[in-house]
This record gives structure tokens, C-alpha cells and sequence, in this order.
């Protein structure tokens, strides 16, 4: 049951990582084939996800839909669907997947098992961005972060260990939650409408005790805002973050967080609009706790990952405000906010695991002088620098001030205080910059600078960044679709009631 | 005994005069494997037979049915004894134990939880249950020279015997209210109205009770965790899967004949499934023995279990039904692999786990999805069955289990994931470890198969079981 595809292209698409995870793990003894496989087959989602981009039309409504019959007795389907976010959504996840099997190509402990588990994490991820039945959602929500247990877990750095636990104990923690709303939701459709299902389209027709809806509506919440994360949620980030493989960190904070982000879209706000409603103060406020706090902490860190955590959060901290908000420009502006971060911290990731590789270390305080020794990779850290901290012409800027347009027009305040971390932005990508480029250098050796394949990880995120800064409206336009669904259904739903 | 009963009665048949010939013909049989394997192709007969013969209307002797619901768990457990004898082999060979004797007991336990599982009346619960019990008794001790299997043994012995005991009185004073020992007759005494209503609650009461021994449910679990360690680790896996499940599919038998739970027993009930929730999760968050960590486990899900039964509803006890088979499963496979690692010793502490991925991936890869079932993730037979329980919960207008039945599943993932840390995370010793047979891999992969296929492909067994459940 496709829209307008012979092939059930997105089935296809969450099939295809499982299917090459499994083929990986077949060639355990040929490590060479195992990461090409990994390689290819992140590459034919990307052409998938790049072809839908072009081919299909940006209007509102959903693009592709597939339902099946899956587990009938208990109301649950097999049912995926694309709409203008959730492409773009998955447009980054499968460029970031591709990232990431480039950015571990030398990886030389159990390569099979590492690729397999990152093919999964794609699949995961790419499901929580297609799912429209809440148990399906569910599965692939999990079918996410298992895999990063064990990929931090294992390949971690020091403190993997404790940092995996902590990590998959926070997730489940929500997660756990997250499915017993789920399963009350279910319970009371039924008993209203006779007809059990986990389809999120009957689910959101339920109306919801006025007692209830606001714990139903913090189960939800609770696991999307842990997955961002968001202030005061964020504790496992740092650690997570920081101890994670290259690859790992890359996906964590470049989509693993946007999953939090469309959940609160998809999921949370237009199943209960009025408390959602209710909610959005308290969002926003913990949303600017988190851009002041997450830039005061990140100016103080001396490791380059723990810095782009907590800038992360910061950063995070605007998609979240720009959503509370509620207004058209902002609301646009925080959904595509969402690529935007997920590119600029993406290339971050990737340049500090490349100077990780060349000095051995990642700390400031081993750093310094990097110009003069390998100046196109500090050229580029430098360039990417930039874009995070919203420099016009830059992609993090489009967003970011679409944000505080749409915050201002409603709220002053908060924009004004959200301008502020802006600044701090300034600050510590400034000092993050002088202390590794400028400056003495440290140490005898001299490295090579980027060679032919870390050009090609990074000059496509060089390119989307500049595209993004300088003609946004190829993203834009198809999530105005989107963005006025989120406001409208949530207006008429609130209007109607949303109640008995 | 007619023809019909005889046919009825069929399975169980083969079993016990199966079990009796080994017991005649298997003399001096440490180290030979023949036994166990003529044991599982009884068992593999009994369950067969349960399968395919036609299911009979009558009840034998009024006390044994032999209808779908009786036939299906006679088959269960039949497998699950065969897959039990089929990968003790290495396990009795390296210990220099008999197998035939070993393999006899494990049939009359069979036939036991079976003659449990299709029991109608007191009377059958009884006999049936003090069956296999028996036999239990000396399974858990059956390693004479490890110390702790006989100290096991004693500890099952002791707390069973005063079960026996409660048992009987109790079916004893359900006697005397209702004048009849064939359900649902005996427990319509129960009803508000009938005379004599208080001393059936007694008689209730300590049913109950007796019960609760047998499935380890807080605060009745005390023996769990020392007989889980002293057992060898095939019996353990039998004792975790089947035992407990032919208890609870006879305790199901008489829920399923009160409409609603009597008097004062929902809160008690209720009382009981959050105690065995929240002690279980607490006791096997501080176990580094991974046997004794399973067996608070197993007081968790037995809570589980027993949240669907409160329901006292349809949907409740298919969800409870379907749980029992996916933690049978589940819990067989993990026993499974554990005998697999055993030399003279059982890997039981959690630093025995170490490193064992880059030893024997296949295996380390089916402990941790095991233990990941057991945990209740997607995509394995424990989140559906969560998923029911819950649901049958909620629906049933019993939010605060379902609530926290999920905040001790959130615990109980920190020490689920204890032996997989160790496993994956931590480097492995110099001694080399022990590589499997190929009996224990079939079991092994069968189990670890029906995880994933249960697990997302609910559909068919949960269709069975809604037109099983009485």
C-alpha cells in the first residue's frame, strides 16, 4: 500500500541497514569486506533519501505512506510514513551514517561487530523517523540505543563502561515511561472507540481524562527531552559524549538528538495539545536555562569533546525554544535549526577526531599552533567554528535568527536572553579556535594534513553549510508544510477540546 | 480404566511408563549418553502425541481433563524436559553422574507438571503437584559431590514439605465448605453468600499460600536463590521454567472459576505481586552470582505473572499465559548456556563471564539477547509479553502494578546487563574456557530462534492462546 511508489521505499530503506548489519557480521574474518559492505550500504539509504528529496513534491501532507498487518491481536502495524521533516530527518541520518562508517574505516577492533552495530543504529533511527504506529516507534526507539550500549561500551574510550550504563540507564529510564503512556493511551482509545490500535492517527482522536493527560503527556516528554537532552536531563551527555567512539559521538549529537526533538513534534505535542499548550512556558525557560547554562559550562571545559557537548546543549537549548514559541517563523526556524545542528556539531565531531588521531590528544591544554603545522584541517576547524556560532552567511545563523524573530514577536524576553548565549557562543569557539590554532605549537612532530578521505568526509558538510547559509529556502519550503501542520493540529485539536 | 481414558491419558502414559523402563534398564550408566537421548525421544513421543491426538471431552477419574488448554501444556513441558535431557549430556558426562536414573526423574517430573497442568479437581492438583515435587527433591541434589546440591536439596525439601502441608489442609477446608473437590464446584464456596464462605477463604488462604512457595513469590521466596545456586544448571532451567509454569497454568485453572477474586484476596493478591516486583528487583540488584541473581529475577516475573491473573479477566490470563511461555523459553535458554560453560564448576560468579565474547561469540551473543528478553526489550518474546501484561493490567483498572512492574523493569536492566558487561566489556582470563556440544548449541539456538520469532511475530501464539484460556 504505497502512495505513488511502485516499491515500498521505505520499508526498503529500514531493511536495508538490518540486512547489511547481518552481512557484516557474516564477514567477520574479512574486515575489508566487512566495512565496504557498511560503506555501500549506508550509501544506497543515502541515494534513497536523496532521491526522495528530489523526486517527491514539497507540499504538506505525507509524502510516501506504507501500512501492513502485523501483530493484529494486539492492534499493532507495520505502518511508516514520510512527510517533509521526517525526510529531511532522515536525509541527515543517512549522510551521518555515512560519516560515521567513513570517520571508523581504520577501526581495528572487531570491525564487523562495530559496523554491524552502527548499520543497526541507523536502522533504529531511521525508524523512529518513519514510524506512524507508537509500538513500531517504540521498537525502533530502543533498536537505537541498544546498539550504542555496546558500541560505547565496548569500543569506547576510558570510562566507556560506566559511561554506556549511564547513558542506555537514562534512555530506558524514559523510555520505559515513554511506553507506559503509550499503553494507557491504548487502553483508554479502545474503551472509547471499541477498537484497539497503536496507530497514531486514532490514538490522537482519544480523549484524555483532564487528570490524566498531563502525566501521560510527562511520560512522553520526559523520554524525548532525555534523548535531547535538556537542562536539567543532560547529566549522562558530557560523559556520553566524551567517552563514546568518533563515530558514536557523531551520531549521538548530530541525530540521536533530533529523535527528541521530533518526538516532542510528532508525538508529544499533537497527541495532547492542551496540556502541550500548558507546557510550552516551562519548555521555553528550561530551554533557556539550557542555552546559558550550556554555554557557561562549555567556555569552561578543557576537553574539545566535553565542549561541544555542552554546546550541544546550548544549541539544543534554541530548537527547544524556537518549538515553545509557537509561532510560524520560529517554528520553522527550529525545525530546520534541526539539520543545521546536526551538520555543524556532526563536522566538530569529526575534525576533533582527526586532530585526536594527529597529536593524540584532545585536551587545550596539549594543543596549540595547529595553523602553521596542518592548516587546511584548522582552516576547516576554524570554518566550521564559525558556523556554530551563527555567523551570517553560515547555516547555524539562517536558524538561529528565524528563532529569535519568532521568539521576539512573542516573548522579548526570552530572545533577549537567548541573544545572550549567542555571545557566549562567541566566547568559547573563539577561545576554542585560539588555543588549538594560534598560539605556540606544542610538541616537536609535525603531522599530514588532511589527506583525500577526510577531505571527503568533510567537504560535503562544508558545502550543506554553505548552501544552508545562503539559500535555505531549498529546506525551508518543505518544512513550512510541516511546521503549519504542528501549529494548526494543535490550535483545532485545542479548539474542539481535545476533551469529552 | 476404558479405552478413551486410556487414549486421554496417553502422553502422560508414555512419560511415566517410559520413565518406569529406564529406571529398569539404565544400571551403571555414568558417562553413557543413551539414556538421555531414549528419554528426550520419549518426551519427544509424549509431546507429539499431545499435539496430534484428538483432545477428549472427558475428565479421567474426574480428575485430569485432557482438552486443548491440558493438551498444549502436557506438550510444553514434554519439550522443554526433552530439550533439558538432551543437553545434560555433557553436563552428567564431565560430573561422572548417571544418566539413567537422571533421565527417569526428569520423565516422572514431565508427567508431573503435566498431570498438574491438566488437573480439574483439588484432588489432581494435589497428586500432581507432590509428583513432581518429589522428584525435584532429588534432582536439585542430584550432584552428590558438590556441597551446595544436597544443601539445596534439603532447602527445596523443608519449605516444600510445610507446603504440602498447607496445601492439604487448605483443599481440606474448601472440602468441607463446598462438599466437593472437582472445580469450579469446590470453589463456589467461595462466593459471597455461600455458607460456610469463611472457613473456604481459610482453606483459601493457605492454598495460597502453598502456592506462593512453590512460585517463589516474595515474601515466600526465600528458598529460591540457594536452591537456583545448589542445582545443577540443566535442573535449574527445568525447575525456573517448568515447574513454576505447570504451578501457575493450575493456579490459572482455578482463577479461571471465580469470576472476580474473593473478598479480601484482590488486595492481598495485589500485595503479593508488588512485593515480589520490588524485593525481587532490589535482592538481584546486590547478587554477583549470576544463578542467585536469576533466581530473584524469576520472583520478579513470577509478580509479573501474577499481575495478569489479577485481572481476572480473559485478555489478563492470555497475557499471563503468553508471558509463561516466552519466560520459559527465555529462562531454558539461559540455563542452557550456562550448563554449556560448565567444567567441574558452573560459571556462576559474574567474573567467570569475562571476556567470554571473544572466546565463543555465538554463545555470548545468545546470553546477551536472552538477558535482554528477560529484561523486556524489543525486539524479543519478553517485550510482548510486557507488553500484554501491561495492558491487561491497565485495562483491568490496575495501574499501580503496571507501574511499578515498569520502574523495576528499568532497575532490573542495570543487573541484566551485569554478565554482558562482563562478557563484552572486560578482558578476558588466561585459562581457557569450554567449548560447547553440539546438543547444547541445537537447544541453545532453538531457544534463542523462538526469542526473536515470538518476539516479532506475536500473532499466531497469542491467537492459540486466546482461544486456550479457559
Amino acid at each position: 500500500m504505497t502512495g505513488n511508489c511502485p516499491l515500498p521505499l521505505l520499508t526498503l530503506m529500514l531493511a536495508l541497514p538490518i540486512g547489511t548489519a547481518v552481512l557484516c557480521l557474516l564477514c567477520r574474518k574479512r574486515p575489508t569486506a566487512a566495512k565496504t559492505l557498511a560503506l555501500a550500504g549506508t550509501l544506497t539509504v543515502l541515494l534513497f533519501a536523496v532521491s526522495c528529496f528530489v523526486l517527491l513534491p514539497a507540499e504538506p501532507g505525507w509524502l510516501l505512506r506504507e501500512e501492513y498487518r502485523w501483530i493484529s491481536v494486539l492492534g499493532i502495524r507495520f505502518s511508516l510514513g514520510l512527510d517533509g521533516l521526517s525526510l529531511l530527518m532522515v536525509l541527515l541520518t543517512a549522510l551521518l551514517s555515512v560519516l560515521a562508517v567513513g570517520l571508523s574505516w581504520n577501526e581495528k577492533n572487531r570491525p564487523a561487530a562495530f559496523f554491524a552495530l552502527l548499520l543497526v543504529v541507523e536502522a533504529g533511527v531511521l525508524g523512529v523517523f518513519m514510524a506512524l504506529d507508537l509500538v513500531l516507534f517504540y521498537i525502533c526507539w530502543e533498536m537505537m540505543l541498544l546498539p550504542l550500549f555496546f558500541l560505547i561500551g565496548i569500543w569506547g574510550q576510558r570510562g566507556g563502561v560506566a559511561a554506556a550504563l549511564k547513558f542506555f540507564l537514562f534512555s530506558l529510564a524514559g523510555s520505559l515511561l515513554m511506553l507506559l503512556a503509550i499503553i494507557i493511551l491504548y487502553v483508554l482509545h479502545g474503551q472509547q472507540y471499541g477498537d484497539y490500535s497503536f496507530a497514531l492517527a486514532a490514538l490522537q482522536q482519544t480523549a484524555i481524562p483532564a487528570g490524566l493527560a498531563p502525566w501521560l503527556f510527562s511520560g512522553f516528554a520526559l523520554a524525548f527531552l532525555i534523548k535531547v537532552p535538556l537542562v536539567p536531563l543532560h547529566s549522562w551527555q558530557a560523559d556520553t559524549y566524551s567517552a563514546a567512539p568518533a563515530a558514536c559521538s557523531l551520531l549521538l549529537a548530530g541525530v540521536l538528538a533530533k529523535t527528541g526533538i521530533y518526538g516532542l513534534i510528532r508525538f508529544a505535542l499533537p497527541l495532547f495539545p492542551t496540556v502541550a499548550q500548558g507546557a510550552l512556558p516551562v519548555l521555553a525557560i528550561l530551554a533557556l536555562i539550557g542555552i546559558l547554562y550550556g554555554g557557561w559550562i562549555a567556555s569552561a571545559q578543557r576537553d574539545l569533546k566535553r565542549l561541544v557537548a555542552y554546546s550541544s546543549l546550548a544549541h539544543l537549548g534554541f530548537i527547544v525554544l524556537g518549538l515553545s514559541a509557537w509561532t510560524t517563523t520560529a517554528a520553522e526556524g527550529a525545525l530546520l535549526q534541526m539539520a543545521n545542528h546536526g551538520l555543524t556539531t556532526a563536522a566538530l565531531f569529526i575534525l576533533i577526531a582527526l586532530i585526536e588521531q594527529r597529536t593524540g590528544s584532545r585536551h587545550l591544554d596539549d594543543l596549540g599552533g595547529l595553523w602553521s603545522r596542518v592548516p587546511r584541517l584548522s582552516a576547516l576547524l576554524l570554518f566550521f567554528a564559525l558556523a556554530a556560532l551563527g555567523l551570517p552567511g553560515l547555516n547555524n545563523f539562517v536558524g538561529e535568527i528565524l528563532i529569535l524573530l519568532g521568539t521576539f514577536a512573542v516573548h522579548p524576553l526570552q530572545a533577549v536572553l537567548a541573544a545572550l548565549g549567542l555571545l557566549l557562543a562567541a566566547i568559547y569557539m573563539l577561545r576554542l579556535v585560539q588555543e588549538v590554532i594560534w598560539g605556540p605549537g606544542k610538541g616537536e612532530r609535525s603531522w599530514t594534513d588532511l589527506g583525500l578521505s577526510e577531505w571527503l568526509l568533510l567537504a560535503p558538510l562544508a558545502v550543506l553549510v554553505l548552501w544552508l547559509g545562503f539559500y535555505p529556502e531549498t529546506f525551508l519550503e518543505p518544512l513550512r508544510g510541516p511546521a503549519q501542520q504542528l501549529l494548526n493540529e494543535a490550535v483545532s485539536l485545542s479548539q474542539s477540546g481535545g476533551m469529552p | 480404566m476404558t479405552a478413551p481414558e486410556l487414549i486421554a491419558l496417553l502422553p502422560l502414559l508414555i512419560l511415566a511408563l517410559g520413565a518406569t523402563a529406564l529406571l529398569l534398564l539404565a544400571r551403571n550408566s555414568v558417562g553413557r549418553s543413551w539414556p538421555l537421548i531414549g528419554g528426550a525421544f520419549l518426551a519427544l513421543t509424549a509431546a507429539l502425541s499431545a499435539t496430534f491426538l484428538p483432545t477428549c471431552p472427558i475428565e479421567v477419574g474426574g480428575m485430569f481433563s485432557a482438552g486443548p488448554y491440558a493438551r498444549f501444556f502436557i506438550a510444553l513441558w514434554s519439550l522443554a524436559t526433552a530439550a533439558t535431557l538432551i543437553l545434560s549430556g555433557p553436563y552428567l558426562a564431565r560430573r561422572q553422574l548417571p544418566s539413567g536414573e537422571y533421565s527417569a526423574l526428569l520423565l516422572f517430573a514431565a508427567a508431573g507438571m503435566g498431570l498438574l497442568s491438566s488437573a480439574v479437581s483439588l484432588s489432581g492438583i494435589f497428586l500432581a503437584l507432590e509428583a513432581f515435587t518429589l522428584t525435584f527433591y532429588v534432582l536439585i541434589a542430584y550432584n552428590k559431590g558438590c556441597s551446595l546440591g544436597p544443601e539445596a536439596g534439603i532447602k527445596y525439601l523443608v519449605p516444600g514439605g510445610v507446603a504440602a502441608g498447607l496445601l492439604a489442609f487448605g483443599m481440606a477446608l474448601l472440602y468441607v465448605a463446598s462438599g466437593s473437590l472437582q472445580l469450579p464446584a469446590a470453589t463456589a464456596a467461595l462466593l459471597s453468600g455461600a455458607p460456610m464462605q469463611a472457613i473456604a477463604l481459610t482453606g483459601l488462604a493457605m492454598l495460597l499460600a502453598a502456592f506462593a512457595f512453590k512460585l517463589s513469590l516474595a515474601p515466600f521466596h526465600f528458598w529460591t536463590p540457594d536452591v537456583y545456586q545448589g542445582a545443577p544448571a540443566p535442573v535449574t532451567g527445568l525447575l525456573a521454567s517448568g515447574s513454576k509454569g505447570a504451578v501457575t497454568v493450575a493456579l490459572l485453572t482455578i482463577t479461571a472459576t471465580l469470576p472476580a477474586a474473593p473478598a479480601f484476596f484482590q488486595p492481598v493478591l495485589i500485595a503479593l505481586a508488588l512485593l515480589s516486583m520490588v524485593v525481587g528487583t532490589f535482592c538481584a540488584l546486590a547478587q554477583s552470582n549470576v544463578k542467585r541473581m536469576l533466581a530473584y529475577s524469576s520472583v520478579v516475573h513470577m509478580g509479573f505473572v501474577l499481575t495478569g491473573l489479577l485481572c481476572w479477566n480473559h485478555p489478563g490470563r492470555t497475557a499471563a499465559l503468553f508471558y509463561l511461555v516466552g519466560y520459559s523459553i527465555v529462562t531454558l535458554g539461559i540455563f542452557a548456556i550456562i550448563s554449556s560453560f560448565s567444567t567441574q564448576k558452573e560459571p556462576q560468579q559474574l567474573t567467570d563471564y569475562r571476556g567470554l565474547a571473544r572466546r565463543h561469540p555465538l554463545r555470548a551473543l545468545a546470553l546477551t539477547v536472552l538477558l535482554l528478553a528477560l529484561a523486556g526489550l524489543p525486539p524479543t518474546v519478553g517485550f510482548m509479553g510486557k507488553l500484554a501484561i501491561f495492558t491487561a493490567a491497565i485495562a483491568a483498572g490496575l495501574p499501580l502494578l503496571a507501574v511499578v512492574g515498569i520502574v523495576s523493569s528499568v532497575i532490573s536492566v542495570y543487573f541484566y546487563l551485569q554478565p554482558v558487561i562482563q562478557m563484552y566489556m572486560a578482558a578476558p582470563p588466561a585459562e581457557e574456557s569450554v567449548t560447547g556440544h553440539w546438543s547444547e548449541y541445537g537447544v541453545i539456538s532453538l531457544c534463542f530462534a523462538l526469542t526473536f520469532l515470538f518476539g516479532l511475530w506475536p500473532g499466531k501464539l497469542l491467537e492459540f492462546l486466546v482461544r486456550l484460556t479457559p
